[in-house]
Parts: C-alpha cells; structure tokens; sequence
C-alpha cells in the first residue's frame, strides 16, 4: 500500500491546489506514482468535519486527513488528530512545545512525527545540533518531495544515530507534485486508526517517484 | 493579433514545452529599471550582501513576468486572467532558468483552464510557484 | 491577532492614491525587459496595452497602514508572493487609482525562521472606473 503522506490542499496558505486535481493526476499518473491514496497535512489547523467520501469513491483513492503544525523543534506531521488532540493542542500555535506534542499525541492515539527534519530552521537537525533530543519519536520523514540539494542526505545520518523509522511525502503545494515522494506500507490500510498503527509499529519506507535528473 | 489556443485543443494534463533561458543581470537590472524596483538588492551585488543576500536578487515581479510570457506565448496574447505565485527562494541572476507550467483543470462554462506554474533552476530546484487562470476562445 | 494589530483594520482602506498617466514609453521598457517581443506589447500606436503582470508596478501613497509602520521594519522584509487577477487591460494615457487595504496577517515559521506575514490588496481602477487588477501582495518581515 503506497500513500503520499504529506500534502497541502487549497486550505494551507500557500497551496493553491484542490483535493480532487489531485486525484486526478494520480489517476492520469497511476503508472509512474502508483499510489493508492494521499494523506493531506494542512498547515495549523484541522476540521474534524472535513470529508472526502465522496471524492474517495468516485476515484477509488483513500484520502485521509492530518496536519502539519509548528514546534519549538521544527514543523511535526500529526496523524490520528482527534477532538481530544485539538483540545490539548491549539494548531494556530507556531510555538508548540514539540516534547510535549509527540508524548501527548502519542497518549491520546495519535502520533506526531517531524517532518523534513534536514530543512534549514525548521527541520529537527538543526535543533538537534543545540538542544537535547526528542523522546518518543518514531519516525521522521526521510524523503521530502520538496528538499533542496543536501536537506534529505542529512536525515541518512539523524535516522542512523537515533534509529528512527522512514517516512515519504511530496510535500506537494501544487496538483502537479502529488506523489513524487510517498511511503510504501507492507499491510492494507483502510483508515486513519490502521496509520496510527502501522505508523508507530508497522513497516514501512519511503519511495521516490521522481524522474531522474 | 497572434493566433490564440482553443478551448478544445487543451486536455487536463498538457505539458508546456519547457522554457530555459539564460537570466542575465543586466536583463534584471532592465527590469528593475522600467518596474519602478531600482534598489540595491537588484541592481548591484555588493549592495545586496550588505542587505545580508549572497548577491543581487531577481525581483519576484519579474518571476512573474516572465512565467505570465511563457504563458501568452503557449496561448496568446491577452489570455492571462490570473496568476498566483509563492516566492520560495533567492532567484539568482547570470544563470539558467527554466519556466514550466502544466494544465491541470478545465472549466466548460467558463471556458478557461487551470495550470501550474513554476520557475526552476537548472538541477530542478523550484523557486518560484504558483498557479494561472486562461481565458481561451 | 499577530503583532498586537487592532482586528477592526483588516479590510479597511487605508489609502487611496492616482498614479499616471501610463506612457508608451514605460509600457514598452516593462515589456522589453521582460525579453518580450510582440507588438501589442511593445509597438507604440492604438493597439499597444501593458503586459499583464504591470499591474505590479502600483503600490499607492504607503505600502502599509500608519499603524503596521510602527510594528514592523518595513525596510527589513520580502517579497513572498502575488496573486493578481486582471480586468481591463491598461493603456497609454491612462490614469490608475490604487486603492489600498490590509488584508491579512499572520504568522508562520520557514526555512529563514520565524516570520510575519502581511497581504496587501490594492484594487486598481482606470479614469473609466474599470477595474484594470485586483494585486494581493505578501511580504515577510522578521
């Protein structure tokens, strides 16, 4: 199972792209990005009422929703949001306490893993350089469809002192990124729960669709 | 007046030909000029590294000049009803650029598309993002 | 509300100003510079009109409410985006009211830091009264 882990629609600030565009290129693309769905991380906030049901059937591709927030340690993925999540958490917030994002998360059934970790300012590199690691992650994104030159080769390292798990995702703003980096997963998943799961126990690695340059 | 795209000759999914052109600082320097934007930070490297950037910059309303005649020039002139861009990074003068823009969306009662847009560097680095609006016939 | 801003000036106008009249002259330098070489942009006479994106090249009287002045270094920011949407197409001889408002603030975290964001809507009308562009510009300031 192949899922772009990390994506933004219209609703992030700076994406201008709308979910079903998106679908629509992975339909057109199934063959070079054969994914089987998208998880869409929108920048500081969260709708537990937002629903792509209908979207999911007539494409036959699972959306799941997360989101992208902003930490004392760099900008963290968290899947599994729910209301007792957001009522810990105000996703607005772009000085969130990263420590105690993944522990909570973690203890409220979600889970919260840094993202694009070898970005400049906002990856957990560099905050790594100066301040004491995180406990409790799992995982960290080791593909970032959005890196500069160098940003990813530094993760290799971060993953390799601290064993973490690998994670991919576009980080796509545009229609035309959706899947160009995703995460491969080795068992079915159906849901946000079944994420929550594989993410924190399962197996899983990145994958890299982008052409050759 | 330039022959225009059709609606019809356009599918979700085209690819603009890609554009590559060699920015130069004098061409940026022309911009800054006749786009009112004549400051240090475009027109003279060492003032710009005063400012704290590496070098003179190209202006981001230039960005988007040039991806709006990439665009007219795929379409036609007056085409263009929309462009969105985010500046995501320095775009450095005396080097090669690349312009791409692939249609992503098309509207039958309005008769227009939507595409990507973007400005890249040689190695594929995307500095300038956005999306675009045509009017075709 | 980032930057201690009162809510109630998001959307307000804070400046109405007229540039021009637009010269052939300008509007042919814009679009050469631009490297662009079709006559409706760059051969003065009665077909010539400004390349799209000149709509750029108005900001009003201020580039920001009184008020935003005193909150941010406005010399210190950058450019960190547009979104224009286009009307009329501009001419030579026109004159263009640029009518200013604050659109939105906020505040986020990049790969330079922790930035503020602030948008910018000038809707620019001709001596007609035709909306010619409606410009949202976003700056960043530390």
């Amino acid at each position: 199972m192949i899922l772009d882990l990390h994506l933004h629609s219209e609703l992030s600030d700076d994406s201008r792209a709308p979910v079903e565009a998106y679908l629509k290129v992975l339909q057109r693309k199934r063959a070079e990005r054969p994914l089987d769905g998208i998880v869409l991380t929108e920048h500081r906030q969260f709708d537990l009422a937002r629903d792509y049901r209908a979207l999911e059937d007539r494409y036959g591709i699972l959306i799941l929703n997360a989101a992208e927030v902003e930490t004392d340690y760099g900008h963290v993925l968290v899947y599994g949001v729910n209301p007792d999540i957001l009522a810990r958490f105000d996703f607005t917030d772009v000085r969130l306490p990263a420590q105690e994002l993944v522990t909570e998360v973690a203890r409220l059934g979600g889970v919260a893993l840094p993202c694009h970790p070898g970005r400049p300012t906002v990856g957990l590199c560099d905050h790594y350089a100066r301040k004491p690691p995180l406990d409790g992650v799992v995982a960290v994104e080791a593909l970032n469809g959005g890196s500069r030159k160098g940003e990813d080769a530094r993760v290799a390292e971060l993953i390799r002192q601290f064993g973490y798990r690998a994670y991919g995702g576009s980080d796509s703003h545009l229609v035309s990124f959706v899947g160009v980096c995703a995460t491969e997963f080795d068992v079915p998943i159906r849901s946000v729960d079944d994420l929550v799961r594989e993410l924190t126990r399962g197996r899983y690695r990145p994958v890299d669709f982008r052409p050759p340059r | 007046m330039a022959a225009r795209l059709g609606f019809d000759d356009v599918q979700e999914g085209d690819e603009l030909a890609v554009r590559s052109l060699f920015l130069s600082k004098d061409q940026v320097r022309a911009y800054a000029r006749a786009g009112g934007q004549w400051s240090p930070r475009f027109t003279d490297d060492e003032g710009a590294r005063r400012e704290g950037l590496p070098g003179m910059i190209t202006p981001g309303n230039m960005s988007m000049g040039l991806l709006a005649s990439f665009l007219e020039d795929w379409a036609g002139p007056g085409t263009l009803r929309r462009l969105g861009t985010t500046f995501r990074g320095l775009v450095l003068p005396d080097r090669t650029i690349r312009l791409c823009a692939a249609v992503t969306q098309k509207d039958e009662t309005a008769r227009s598309i939507e595409l990507d847009v973007w400005l890249e560097s040689d190695e594929g680095e995307r500095w300038v993002l956005g999306t675009a609006t045509l009017a075709l016939a | 509300m980032p930057l201690d801003l009162d809510p109630a000036i998001i959307g307000q106008e804070f400046d109405r100003t007229v540039e021009g009249p637009v010269t052939a002259e300008e509007l042919v330098a814009f679009a050469r510079a631009l490297g662009e070489t079709r006559p409706e942009y760059t051969e003065p006479g009665l077909g010539l009109v400004a390349h799209p994106t000149y709509c750029v090249r108005f900001r009003g009287g201020r580039f920001y409410p009184e008020s935003l002045y005193k909150l941010i270094d406005v010399r210190r920011g950058f450019d960190a985006g547009k979104d224009i949407q286009l009307g009329e197409p501009i001419r030579p001889g026109d004159t263009i009211e640029v009518r200013s408002t604050l659109h939105e603030v906020y505040e986020k975290t990049g790969r330079t830091g922790s930035m503020y964001f602030v948008v910018i809507r000038f809707t620019l009308v001709n001596q007609r009264g035709d909306v010619v562009a409606v410009v949202d510009n976003r700056f960043m300031h530390r």
